[in-house]
């Protein structure tokens, strides 16, 4: 059991990675479950299970930066289960489910405690040194292997019973508290933009902007168009004065 | 002394006209996009990845090492977009580095086009693609066949990257054409790029952060919802509104953006607890 373990472990070390860099999609249910099955020796089962899978994850995707249960664990997980329980891939996602909403708070965790790596960047950039921030940038991909990995190991050698009890022992706000934190969390960049951004007056637009979106169900595509409007006013109703300008400067 | 020095680049740019980004330098921002995400966290999301991404441009541009160094600091504000759609972006934005516009109109562009582009992306890959071929390849792989992952993964990919890297150059031709013609000068354009920047900065407000209260106060049999009854009467949006003006002072008053991460992880699983959140 140990050498297909490993193996599972690397290979969910390898589609984490794919979550969130070069997302070819190698990590969706339908690809893992057949590498899971082929692991295992059982591909046909892996094929379908996956395939089971991939339909339950189908309407659960990363919208505006909000984390889904994890499909990386959830469909490698599944897979397992539903190869070594010799369930049916139905039941295996229920097994799968609570591991998966598990390694969404830690992954809101793990997005939280990378935060320092900016102002690493930020020294680096004031030395302009490039390679500095290519390496640290990139560093992030071994985090993540490695998380991925000891995370699918553990439930798949130690046995999955001993696993879910671990599981179902974490307080429920815990997870549900660090999702919440996570659907916080855009205030802090969009303050920060405010913080460079915002100008007196500017504001009238800001306050716009937000009204618009909030008392209407206008897409952000929607708004940027209006607000392209906005600019486009403002910008002829003052061209006469910028003309001038350009003239008496003699570009 | 500012309006002077910006002559002078202007004539050394003049010297050598031809000195433009080359089709490998696009290509290769274009290879670096699939790390956008690689070190994204909390407080400045895809940032790190973003000025990874833009590197091959800003080391042409910036031959000066205050210079580059300059351009590096600035590249490191809070970004976030869609992760297939960044490569619009990073066209545009390299056009404009390349013809030294202000960096207030570089900064307000990137911010109005990431907002929009992010809910794109979410409505073209997230939405339409994903489903269409993963249902494809599901329906195939269910029948025990190997070509179901094949299928998938070769339909979903081929418009991947030709998002990826069509974005490129749509983008950055775009970019150089959009600023031959705004001859109005520089000034116009950052003011145009803040105003559209921050009517999306609002609108971002009200629809990515996510804050609302599942409290009741009972009142003898019934109970009243305070989000559903009193917030969303009001405005629906208030309490991110509060949040995010709240961080925005916490940050004038010289709080690290850290600092504030952390409360904020406190005050989600606090919330949880109580019941308040």
């Amino acid at each position: 059991m140990f050498t297909e373990a490993l193996l599972i472990a690397l290979w969910a070390g390898i589609a984490g990675i794919d979550q969130f860099n070069g997302l070819t999609h190698l990590h969706r249910p339908i690809v893992t479950g057949m590498v899971v099955g082929l692991i295992l020796g059982d591909f046909q089962t892996g094929l379908i299970a996956g395939a089971t899978l991939e339909l339950v994850w189908m309407g659960m995707v990363p919208l505006a930066g909000a984390q889904p249960p994890n499909v990386v664990i959830g469909g490698i997980m599944g897979t397992a289960f539903a190869i070594l329980l010799d369930q049916d891939p139905k039941v295996a996602v229920s097994i799968a489910v609570p591991f998966a909403v598990a390694v969404q708070g830690a992954i809101t965790l793990l997005f939280t405690v990378y935060s320092p790596v900016m102002h690493k960047m930020d020294r680096y950039a004031e030395r302009s040194n490039d390679r500095a921030i290519d390496w640290l940038n990139l560093s992030g991909m071994g985090v993540l292997f490695i998380f991925n990995t000891i995370i699918a190991f553990l439930p798949i050698y130690y046995g999955v019973e001993a696993a879910s009890s671990l599981v179902e022992s974490l307080p429920s706000w815990l997870m549900e508290g660090l999702s919440v934190a996570g659907g916080m969390m855009p205030a802090i960049g969009f303050a920060m933009l405010l913080t460079v951004m915002l100008k007196k007056q500017y504001t009238a637009f800001l306050i716009a902007g937000f009204a618009i979106v909030t008392y209407s169900d206008i897409s952000l595509l929607g708004l940027a168009i209006l607000a392209l409007a906005f600019a486009l006013y403002d910008f002829y109703q003052r061209e006469t004065p910028f003309a001038k300008e350009e003239k008496t400067s003699g570009i | 002394m500012a309006f002077e020095e910006q002559t002078n680049t202007r004539t050394a740019n003049a010297d050598q006209p031809e000195k433009r980004l080359s089709r490998t330098d696009l290509m290769r921002m274009a290879v670096r996009s699939f790390f956008l995400q690689s070190s994204f966290n909390y407080e400045r999301m895809q940032a790190g990845g973003w000025l990874y991404s833009l590197m091959p441009a800003l080391k042409k541009i910036y031959r000066k090492r205050e210079e580059l160094s300059d351009a590096m600091k600035r590249h490191l504000d809070f970004f976030n977009t869609h992760p297939f759609l960044v490569t619009p972006i990073l066209g545009i934005v390299a056009a404009m580095e390349e013809s030294r516009e202000k960096p207030d109109a570089i900064r307000g562009i990137k911010v109005g086009m990431m907002g929009p582009l992010g809910g794109v992306g979410d409505a073209v890959a997230w939405l339409t693609l994903l489903p269409i071929t993963a249902g494809i390849g599901a329906s195939i792989a269910m029948e025990g066949s190997l070509a179901g992952p094949i299928v998938f993964l070769l339909t979903f990919n081929a418009i991947h990257l030709m998002l990826r890297f069509g974005g490129i150059f749509y983008g950055y031709n775009t970019g150089v054409k959009a600023l031959q013609k705004l001859k109005s000068g520089t000034q116009a354009i950052s003011r145009a790029a803040s105003i559209v920047g921050l009517t999306v900065v609002g609108g971002m407000i009200a629809s990515y952060v996510k804050l609302s209260t599942p409290a009741k106060i009972p009142i003898g049999k019934e109970s009243f919802e305070i989000q559903k009854e009193l917030l969303d009467k009001v405005m629906p949006n208030l309490l991110p509104l509060t949040y995010t003006l709240l961080i925005f002072f916490l940050l004038k008053k010289g709080y690290s953006p850290l600092k504030l991460i952390g409360i904020t992880v406190l005050i989600g699983v606090a919330g949880k607890y109580f019941g308040v959140l």
